[in-house]
């Protein structure tokens, strides 16, 4: 009888112990088929998308010829950033890669898995302060089983300043990162488009002093664009703004609001399109009025406007 | 009218045309195979925008077309350079029972954006497949269009619209290039759904958000199950029904030719293990057990 009972209580700590291991397995389990990782349940069967396809299976007596896998379907992009920084691309404006660039700016991704048809991808990248580039994009077209190569990308220099408003006269300093010995041209718009060019160095920090005496009250803006040895040039960057008056006002330090970025993540990506979309062709509520003006175009409504403000400040 | 009038008139139209159309405007035209069909014939007409070298990151519209005419019986997104629809160009059709109000079924608005911007010259939109009903000319139109710079601001980009013109006659031999056919047996794309929750919308509850596409015959519409709970068609956002989140999310992207891609979330808020009611009783029947057992050997011992 004692035997009977000591079973019977074992039996019910081993339940007891298999229901506790399978609920904590079933909370730590990730089973996203399709991130490209093949864990937890996930086989060859269940989600060829991250595990592959199955191999044949093997026909007892030899005979059945053996069937190459097919070919991948890969993209692979290559190009400079910034020395060290995280390039982040995005497949059709979602997260698909990142990587970091080596001390020399270069970089190189692949993205493999794809189906045939055309894609827009984009990459951006942050400098050493967190500053981001502009997104850079390239519409490709995918072919089934083939590899497509997008390389000589440059992604265009970031660009801040010193001062929020400068008095007449004084300099302002313009400056940011990009490759390292790059050209740069920087441009500074006033009544007449005004230029001026310098060289990053080795960590591809460039700066540059513009004498304002040249520039006419009002505000001004200013892009930045390199250049190496003329064979590899970016495309203008994220354009800034300044003023030109009568007293000098530091920039402030302090984060600044991320445009587009409605739930304050510092991100602009499917959720706050998301919320946006919440809101569109909606009288918006008291609350939401005020991110409305801080984040996108203050006009008290959500429309094509916002949504295309938030397209350009969009991370992914 | 003298020919110094006439003169005038064409001068006159000319310089009005170069007003009209500016020299570098973003363009949202049509290409369909033919403009020339027969009756009961499908005909299909593409949508696409060339941004002359701007880069444009938001595009809108509402394309007209001759219901007396044409029957819109499809349309197809699978290949469009738009990412994220705001509002994505379908076939309306009223609820059950109810007819479409009058107006509405002879256009199909779009609105949409692409992050990061396009530049190209023939980005396509959409494509629309119409059946031809009735003999006649036509025109299918582009009205209420938009297109926005990529420069932060939505600056509104000067923009050109070709409409197209098409006739339809018993005469017409039948049309060698139907619409395209499109074989897909792969699944959407990948993706990944996301939890997300903010005061301003669905008053703070937690909500899912997801999006992904199908590059050969475009999504056709996404499910969604919640634990045991049964699966339902949603739009993003969707309010969780499972406010607790203790239970895993499966999310299903089903594309026009039925192929499936299934993402389970697991549960974001496991609930912990004393909570399971079946641990819970094991533990009660354990305990329980032992005290019994205790109870029977004392008193076999003290007999």
């Amino acid at each position: 009888m004692k035997s009977i009972i000591v079973t019977v209580f074992l039996i019910l700590l081993a339940l007891l112990s298999g229901s506790v291991y399978a609920s904590i397995q079933e909370a730590s389990t990730s089973l996203i088929c399709g991130d490209g990782i093949c864990s937890g349940s996930e086989t060859c069967s269940t989600c060829p998308a991250d595990c592959g396809t199955c191999p044949p299976s093997g026909g007892g007596g030899g005979g059945e010829a053996y069937i190459p896998p097919a070919p991948e379907t890969k993209v692979i992009f290559s190009g400079r950033a910034y020395p060290k920084s995280t390039v982040t691309l995005l497949k059709d404006a979602q997260i698909a890669a990142t990587t970091i660039a080596g001390v020399d700016a270069n970089f190189q991704m692949s993205i493999s898995g794809l189906s045939a048809g055309n894609y827009i991808f984009a990459l951006y990248s942050e400098d050493k302060d967190g500053r981001r580039s502009s997104l850079l994009t390239f519409p490709v077209s995918v072919t089934a089983g083939a590899t497509t190569n997008v390389s000589g990308i440059f992604i265009a220099p970031t660009i801040d300043v010193d001062k929020s408003e400068v008095k007449r006269g004084d300099n302002i300093a313009i400056f940011g990162q990009s490759a390292p010995q790059a050209d740069i041209v920087i441009s500074v718009s006033s009544e007449e488009e005004y230029f001026a060019k310098t060289i990053s160095d080795r960590d591809g920090i460039y700066l540059h002093n513009v004498d304002t005496t040249i520039l006419d009250y009002g505000v001004h803006y200013t892009k930045s664009k390199a250049s190496i040895g003329n064979l590899l040039i970016s495309s203008y960057g994220q354009v800034i703004s300044f003023k030109v008056g009568t007293i000098t006002v530091l920039k402030e330090i302090k984060p600044e609001i991320s445009k587009g970025d409605l739930n304050n993540d510092n991100r602009v990506n499917l959720v706050d399109f998301s919320i946006a979309a919440y809101w569109y062709k909606r009288p918006l509520g008291e609350a939401f009025k005020i991110i409305e003006k801080e984040r996108l175009n203050g006009d008290g409504k959500i429309d094509l406007v916002d949504f295309s403000i938030m397209a350009f400040y969009w991370t992914g | 009218m003298t020919k110094i009038q006439k003169i005038k008139i064409i001068l006159v139209t000319c310089l009005l045309s170069f007003v009209a159309v500016p020299a570098f405007a973003a363009e949202i035209f049509f290409d369909a195979k033919t403009r020339e069909v027969a009756i009961g014939e499908q005909f299909e007409v593409n949508i696409f925008l060339n941004t002359e070298e701007e880069y444009i990151n938001a595009v809108e519209g509402k394309v007209i077309f001759p219901e007396n005419l044409l029957e819109l019986k499809e349309i197809r997104d699978g290949a469009t350079i738009v990412n994220f629809w705001i509002e994505r160009p379908k076939i309306k059709s009223g609820p059950e029972g109810e007819q479409v109000p009058y107006g509405a079924s002879n256009q199909i608005a779009f609105s949409g954006i692409i992050p990061g911007g396009y530049a190209g010259e023939k980005g396509l939109i959409f494509s629309a497949i119409f059946r031809v009903k009735n003999e006649g000319e036509g025109i299918i139109e582009i009205q209420e269009a938009k297109t926005l710079l990529n420069d932060g601001k939505g600056t509104e980009a000067s923009l050109s619209i070709s409409n197209l013109q098409f006739l339809i006659s018993e005469e017409i031999p039948p049309s060698l290039v139907p619409p395209t056919k499109i074989i897909d047996i792969d699944p959407p794309e990948s993706f990944e759904p996301i939890v997300a929750q903010d005061p301003e919308i669905f008053d703070g509850k937690y909500f899912l958000v997801f999006l992904t596409q199908d590059k050969g015959s475009g999504i056709d519409y996404y499910e969604v199950c919640e634990g045991k709970r049964q699966c339902v068609v949603a739009e993003s956002p969707y309010l969780l029904q499972n406010q607790s989140l203790d239970r895993e999310i499966i999310v299903k992207a089903i594309d026009k030719s039925g192929n499936e891609r299934i993402v389970t979330l697991p549960a974001q808020k496991p609930a912990i293990w004393y909570k399971n009611y079946l641990i819970l009783a094991i533990i009660i029947l354990v305990i329980a057990i032992a005290y019994l057992m205790w109870k029977f050997l004392w008193r076999k011992n003290r007999r």
